[in-house]
């Protein structure tokens, strides 16, 4: 007739500005990446009671919300730190998980994700394992007779604060948590009387890798490699402290010509360690990503 | 056309008489209160905290509006029958829904033009009142023009938050145009934890579904730039440009389907 | 000359019940023609579908079959709706505007520069007669002068045909009179007017055609003149200043006789008693003839018989135009 315009025209003008609405706003994404994370909170409200109070009624959510914002915020963070992106990071890594689990308190994968990357040093963490800590002693808190936590905090004291004693004292207490394995004692036991060997973390990482989570597992087998390359690290050096030095001193080709290697060594993760050609001494190279090793001191000479 | 700015004139001065303006009233009193109980305690963050309070005032006033006027822009006078003798008249029912689309868009347009005048107003008087150290202390000028980046993407926003109300009220309800707006709206301003919905559900088709809705649903977010001005972080002219012309596409798309269900709708 | 308004067996169904499955048939197959210059009744009970017919006229809604034209283009044509005036059943305008500004509105919706559009606004307001409210909000009008607003809103444009529902209702007897002259005065002008009522001393004062639909479907049309059932019946008489001897010695020729009050009766005579011849007695016994009124069919018991007619499949008067 003709008051009423013709449809098809008009229900292919709605679908064509709808799909090019779409494109436009996934280009747009690609090409101007936002960081939620970082931007909702220049947090505003950074005490989690505060929060608390404000999400009455939809504080599960609010929470959730803030997980996911905390995932976001790391895999950001890591992203950048891998394009090579000077600065800090990870700021808000440990306010975001203190407010999804004080929105939360029984919310389990935040305190779990927190104790293994709050003290993960700097280019993978915000090395914080103060922080680790005390988000896993509220979770302790709220559950106190989760044996995970505890193991947790002792995994904190040994890995990142080499503090064998108090390592040793919390893995003991996870033990005695209804449920606990029955490889904690032994765990316990070794820590407070060698407390140095690499066999005891070995051991505990591959615990983790029979882990639920993917990440946790995703970071043992990291460690276990790790732990690995120092194994290598250790016979390497052995190897080139018997050949000796040369005119210029360390070289991967005296190894080589007696056959030992067949080329420039390989860390478990493909990249080639790094000579430093005065002392012999070899490292993992930083571009690897297994770098940063873990403290010398958990390397024995 | 000229009838469809006859349909938009009339709906600005209905929103005039419907008190409408008694909104800027509240929000320029609101600013001016605020601006002078922050000047008596704090010292430097105030230009700061009245620039997000009159941002965000401007935001949140603007989306009120849009959704109790656009939920009835049709829904009423379908319902109190006074479209029957506008029909009669010479214009067409796709001019007819055009008219009233642009004539809340107008009335938005000049809510938030004099808020922003409001807002630089006050602004400009804590500049005027500021001390040098004060000044050379403070990152940004009192009185900066980033600010209507983000007035430009508020403004934006609320047009299509008016077409998505319009839309809904082709055919439904004021009550249920408002719940499905607002709905909408907050969706869309989650959108970017819907991509990212597998971090705390497992079921594949709940993430399946929620990554369609993010692609699907306009990215409320994105038209938010309030953080950025404020504190001087970069607003690149390619992002204006192209989270503008998805607004306009939405529009579009929102008030295409609007006059399709309109102009086949029988009217008891 | 050509119809000013035709339909050809339009039909309306609207889906009913949850499922949608039983359709409500509101209009079935009405075939019309109004011819043009003429004052056209469109009569029916409350329900019968005459609503209906002219919001399918107005396209407010759609058919399901059949088609309707106004002015030889079909209906809804956008340009067709310069050269008619609608007023609707019951009317609602804008609470907020006044009077004035309402017709400026749809003024500005017809193209009018300024100067026309003051010229006609004024005009009109003086001939519906709230020349005195026109700066009055609409919200503060009474149902009557809402009314008049109406009439004054579909005659801007100086229409070729006018289309009316129910335009006396609400009116008090001064109103109806006032828009009865109204309509005359179009048809005096040339313009065709349409208007539907349920009230048939309306129709009878006014029309020269009528169509009478029934339960959505056409029951007559015709001129009145023409359709049987419209025709008196009897009289019926009111006198004053009788006394009860003279009506007893009246006899049968006063037909039925009631008291109203002491001297005043009223006379209900049948079609073979013509008034005519009373009326001398009357005045020489001393009475005064205070009404005479034409006793006829309410236009629901012609409905009914309609209805029962159309029900049975006879269609009795053909539709149509009339002879």
């Amino acid at each position: 007739m003709t008051a009423a315009p013709a449809r098809l025209p008009l229900a292919g003008l709605a679908l064509a500005a709808l799909a090019g609405a779409i494109l436009l706003q996934a280009v747009r994404d690609l090409r101007y990446p936002r960081n939620e994370a970082l931007r909702a909170g220049v947090l505003y409200v950074r005490s989690p009671e505060a929060m608390r109070r404000l999400t009455f009624g939809f504080q599960a959510l609010a929470a959730d919300v803030y997980w996911v914002r905390a995932l976001q915020h790391y895999g950001g963070d890591r992203l950048d730190a891998r394009a090579g992106a000077a600065g800090p990071r990870y700021q808000l890594l440990y306010p975001l998980l203190d407010i999804a689990t004080t929105l939360d308190p029984y919310f389990n994968i935040a305190y779990r994700f927190g104790a293994i990357f709050l003290g993960e040093p700097s280019p993978g963490g915000p090395g914080r394992p103060d922080q680790a800590v005390a988000l896993l002693r509220k979770g302790i808190a709220a559950m106190p007779q989760k044996w995970e936590y505890y193991h947790d905090v002792g995994f904190v004291y040994y890995w990142r604060l080499r503090d064998y004693q108090a390592a040793g004292h919390w893995f003991q207490r996870a033990a005695e948590q209804p449920g606990a394995p029955n490889w904690l004692p032994s765990l316990a036991a070794s820590m407070l009387t060698r407390s140095n060997d690499r066999a005891t973390a070995r051991f505990m990482w591959q615990q983790l890798l029979k882990s639920e989570q993917a990440w946790i597992r995703t970071s043992a087998e990291r460690s276990l490699l790790q732990i690995e390359a120092l194994d290598q690290l250790d016979q390497l050096e052995a190897a080139l402290r018997r050949v000796g030095a040369q005119g210029g001193g360390y070289a991967w080709s005296s190894l080589i010509a007696r056959g030992l290697l067949r080329g420039v060594p390989l860390d478990p993760a493909g990249v080639p360690y790094e000579l430093e050609p005065s002392t012999g001494r070899v490292h993992v190279g930083p571009q690897s990503p297994l770098w940063p090793m873990p403290d010398e001191t958990v390397h024995p000479r | 056309m000229r009838v469809i700015r006859t349909v938009a004139v009339n709906v600005f001065r209905e929103s005039v008489r419907d008190r409408v303006p008694y909104n800027l009233v509240a929000f320029a009193v609101l600013l001016m209160a605020a601006s002078y109980i922050l000047g008596q305690l704090t010292a430097g963050q105030d230009v700061k905290i009245i620039k997000d309070l009159g941002l965000a005032a401007t935001s949140i006033f603007g989306l009120f509006i849009a959704i109790f006027i656009g939920i009835g822009l049709v829904s009423k006078e379908v319902e109190r029958r006074s479209v029957y003798a506008l029909l009669a008249k010479p214009l067409s029912r796709s001019q007819f829904i055009l008219g009233k689309y642009l004539g809340l868009a107008l009335t938005l347009t000049v809510n938030v033009a004099v808020m922003t005048v409001a807002l630089y107003a006050v602004l400009a008087y804590m500049g005027w009142v500021q001390t040098p150290a004060m000044k050379a202390a403070a990152e940004l000028p009192a009185v900066d023009p980033a600010l209507l980046k983000a007035v430009l993407l508020i403004t934006i926003e609320l047009m299509v938050v008016t077409a998505l109300a319009l839309f809904f009220s082709t055919f439904s309800t004021p009550l249920l145009s408002a719940a499905l707006t607002l709905g909408i709206y907050i969706a869309g301003r989650f959108n970017a934890d819907l991509r990212h919905l597998d971090a705390i559900v497992n079921a594949r088709p709940v993430v399946w579904l929620a990554r369609a809705a993010y692609h699907v649903l306009p990215d409320f977010a994105a038209f938010d730039v309030k953080t950025e001005v404020v504190h001087g972080l970069p607003v690149p002219a390619g992002y204006l440009a192209a989270t503008a012309g998805n607004g306009v596409l939405y529009i579009a798309a929102l008030v295409a389907a609007a006059t399709l269900i309109f102009s086949r709708r029988d009217f008891k | 000359m050509p119809a000013a308004i035709r339909t050809d067996a339009l039909t309306k169904d609207y889906a009913v019940g949850f499922w949608r499955k039983r359709p409500y048939r509101a209009l079935d197959a009405l075939t019309l023609e109004v011819p043009a210059g003429e004052v056209f009744g469109f009569l029916g009970p409350n329900g019968a579908g005459k609503t209906t017919t002219l919001k399918l006229l107005m396209q407010l809604i759609f058919p399901t079959a059949g088609r309707a034209e106004i002015l030889g283009r079909p209906a809804g044509d956008v340009a067709t709706r310069r050269r008619i005036g609608y007023l609707p059943e019951n009317p609602y305008f804008y609470d907020y505007l006044t009077a004035e500004e309402l017709l400026q509105y749809f003024g500005r919706l017809f193209g009018y520069d300024a100067a026309e559009r003051r010229r006609r606004i004024g005009a009109l307001l003086d001939r519906v007669g709230i020349a005195s409210e026109r700066r009055l909000q609409l919200r503060k009008f009474s149902k009557g002068m809402l009314q008049r607003v109406g009439i004054a809103q579909a005659l801007l444009n100086d229409p070729e045909v006018v289309f009316l529902d129910e335009p006396m209702s609400g009116l008090d007897p001064i109103g109806r009179r006032d828009v009865r002259a109204l309509i005359l005065e179009l048809r005096d002008q040339g313009r065709t007017v349409f208007f539907s009522s349920h009230i048939l001393a309306d129709a009878e004062a006014l029309c020269g055609r009528v169509a009478v639909v029934a339960a959505g479907r056409l029951a007559a049309a015709g001129r009145l003149s023409d359709l049987h059932a419209f025709q008196a019946r009897g009289w019926e008489l009111v006198v004053a200043g009788l006394t009860p001897e003279v009506i007893a010695r009246l006899g049968a020729a006063a037909g039925r006789a009631t008291e109203i009050s002491p001297g005043r009766y009223t006379l209900e005579l049948s079609l073979s008693q013509p008034p005519e011849r009373l009326l001398p007695e009357l005045t020489a016994a001393g009475g005064t003839l205070v009404s005479l009124n034409p006793l006829r069919d309410s236009l629901e018991d012609f409905f009914m018989q309609r209805v029962a007619a159309v029900g049975r499949g006879a269609r009795g008067d053909t539709p149509g135009s009339g002879a």
